[in-house]
């Protein structure tokens, strides 16, 4: 009797219930279908070659200036509209604002002369004047994520078009300070690496190619989301959002040639941006005529943009109104908790001429 | 029993994995960051542009040897597709322009109208008030000519009054006479 209690005491019970969860969420989670995003209703307004303007019409409109997102050239935006309740874009709609998101697709080998200037020029400032016509109003505000967010700047400082209040989040505008190998930045800018002869012999950067950069940068060997996943496996709602962020996270978009080559020689190479040296079509991109009102927002747990990439904006514009606030929060945990949301509403209600 | 813990251990797995990750990529870390893998990454990077040349190269010839199209025949098909999208874009943002100035003459003429409009009441207020003014006159016309009547008339007056005042005055002289004459009147009363 006394052996049999100590080996019960040796061996530890198990939650039965639990585990039978556990490993059938486990299954589900590889074996059903893709969960679905992009759930928040939405109208095409503009259409070019792969890039989509969408509307998001407001729940109640409570606010006359629109919000326009511009998202990253390195991955899908909807990021921005991942699962219900968590949602950017449906959390800003809820809140009153009219929303505008120009999906910039995914570029083909016959995009690959696409650089950033046919970007701005092309795309975005088409994008900017058509949403503008489309809400029926006299001015914009321009939010730009990730890299979204040095275009959306770079717009803003050679726009004709009236943009008023412009937001970044964990946007990269000073590429001195870098969070990958010191070494490896050094080369690229002495020369001991150049990439032009592999973007010209690819012509688009293969999405693969895409995410090795961003593992070699950050994390090489990265399996520890399985491990969270299986410790978490009972918890359903878990499941689900490691699921929705693992689709987008594989869910690469191959990068235009052009447009890689000058981020890599102009922006990281030579930091043209914060010198003032940045050349879009024929004009010189001088971050000081921006004078829209500024917010930058920075995530202290982002391991892609440091926070001293983002902070010089601040110094760099002519903004009269402009703030800088740090969150507690990763560079993609902003948008996928719905965080972002709330932060941009703060700052925006009372720039956004409420009605 | 009752503190005993149920089985689980994948909270600790986690950690561990955590541990291990980090390590390795620490390590991975300290391996790439000198100069001579830079080096050698740009070398692979090299050897695989030509690798990738070379084939590419081979597909075209190969393809054009069955008269099949190949992705830079494609890729000049998009780009025409993708010009007549930026001319129709083109002529659609000259479409809006042509109804922005119409709808700014649109609005000029309103207020042209409604100028017009203004200037037609005017118009009709002064003719209005000119006939009663023409009215006014007639009238006033009428009372001169009446007036010059009256003065006529009191001329005429005067004149009665000028001679009144001559027979006043013969009648005062007959008047004067009458002594002479009224003795053989004073015989014939008695």
């Amino acid at each position: 009797m006394a052996a049999d209690s100590l080996l019960k005491e040796f061996i530890p019970s198990l939650d039965y219930e639990k585990e039978a969860k556990r490993w059938t969420q486990l299954l589900k989670a590889f074996s059903e279908p893709e969960p679905k995003v992009g759930h928040t209703p939405r109208n095409e307004v503009w259409r070019k070659n792969k890039s989509v303007l969408w509307h998001y019409p407001a729940k109640q409109k409570k606010y006359q200036i629109p919000l326009f997102f511009v998202y990253s050239l390195f991955n899908k935006p909807y990021i921005l509209d991942i699962a219900p309740k968590t949602s950017v874009i449906e959390g800003l709609t809820n809140m009153g604002y009219e929303v505008y998101l120009l999906d910039w697709g995914s570029p083909g080998y016959e995009d690959k002369k696409i650089g950033l200037d046919t970007y701005i020029e092309k795309y975005l400032r088409t994008a900017v004047k058509r949403a503008i016509r489309h809400a029926g109003v006299e001015e914009i505000t321009l939010i730009g994520y990730c890299l979204g967010g040095t275009i959306a700047s770079i717009y803003t400082a050679i726009a004709d078009e009236p943009i008023k209040n412009l937001i970044v989040a964990t946007v990269p505008i000073d590429f001195q300070p870098f969070i990958g190998p010191d070494q490896w930045a050094e080369g690229l800018r002495n020369g001991d690496i150049n990439i032009d002869r592999l973007i010209d012999t690819y012509g688009v950067i293969p999405p693969k190619l895409v995410e090795g950069m961003f593992r070699a940068i950050g994390a090489p060997i990265y399996f520890t989301n399985y491990t969270m996943l299986l410790s978490r496996a009972h918890d359903q709602r878990y499941v689900d959002k490691w699921r929705r962020m693992n689709k987008w996270t594989l869910d690469q978009v191959p990068f235009a040639g052009e447009a890689y080559r000058q981020l890599a020689n102009d922006l990281f190479k030579e930091n043209k941006l914060v010198k003032g040296e940045l050349m879009i079509g024929n004009k010189q991109v001088d971050l000081k005529n921006i004078t829209a009102n500024l917010y930058v927002i920075s995530g202290s747990r982002d391991n892609l943009i440091l926070e001293d990439q983002s902070k010089p904006m601040v110094e760099l514009t002519s903004s009269e109104d402009k703030t800088y606030i740090s969150v507690e929060a990763g560079h993609v945990g902003l948008a996928l908790s719905g965080l972002f949301a709330k932060i941009v509403d703060q700052w925006a209600s009372t720039r956004s001429n409420p009605l | 029993m009752a503190d005993q813990k149920a089985y689980d251990p994948y909270e600790s797995l986690h950690k561990f994995s955590l541990l291990w990750e980090k390590q390795i990529n620490d390590l991975l870390f300290l391996w790439t960051n000198n100069k001579e893998f830079v080096k050698m990454a740009n070398l692979r990077t090299d050897f695989q542009s030509r690798y990738v040349e070379s084939f590419k190269k081979n597909q075209e010839a190969f393809v054009s040897l069955l008269n099949l199209p190949t992705k830079n025949d494609v890729t000049n098909v998009a780009n025409l597709t993708l010009q007549a999208e930026e001319k129709m874009e083109a002529l659609e943002e000259q479409i809006w322009d042509l109804q922005d100035a119409v709808k700014s003459q649109n609005k000029e003429i309103e207020s042209v109208v409604e100028v017009s409009k203004e200037i037609i009441k005017l118009t009709k207020q002064l003719k209005t008030e000119l006939i009663k003014t023409k009215k006014e006159l007639a009238d006033t016309k009428d009372v001169h000519a009446e007036l010059q009547e009256m003065k006529f008339e009191l001329m005429k007056l005067s004149n009665f009054q000028a001679e009144f005042e001559t027979i006043k005055g013969l009648i005062k002289d007959e008047k004067v006479k009458e002594p002479v004459l009224s003795g053989a009147g004073t015989g014939a009363g008695n």
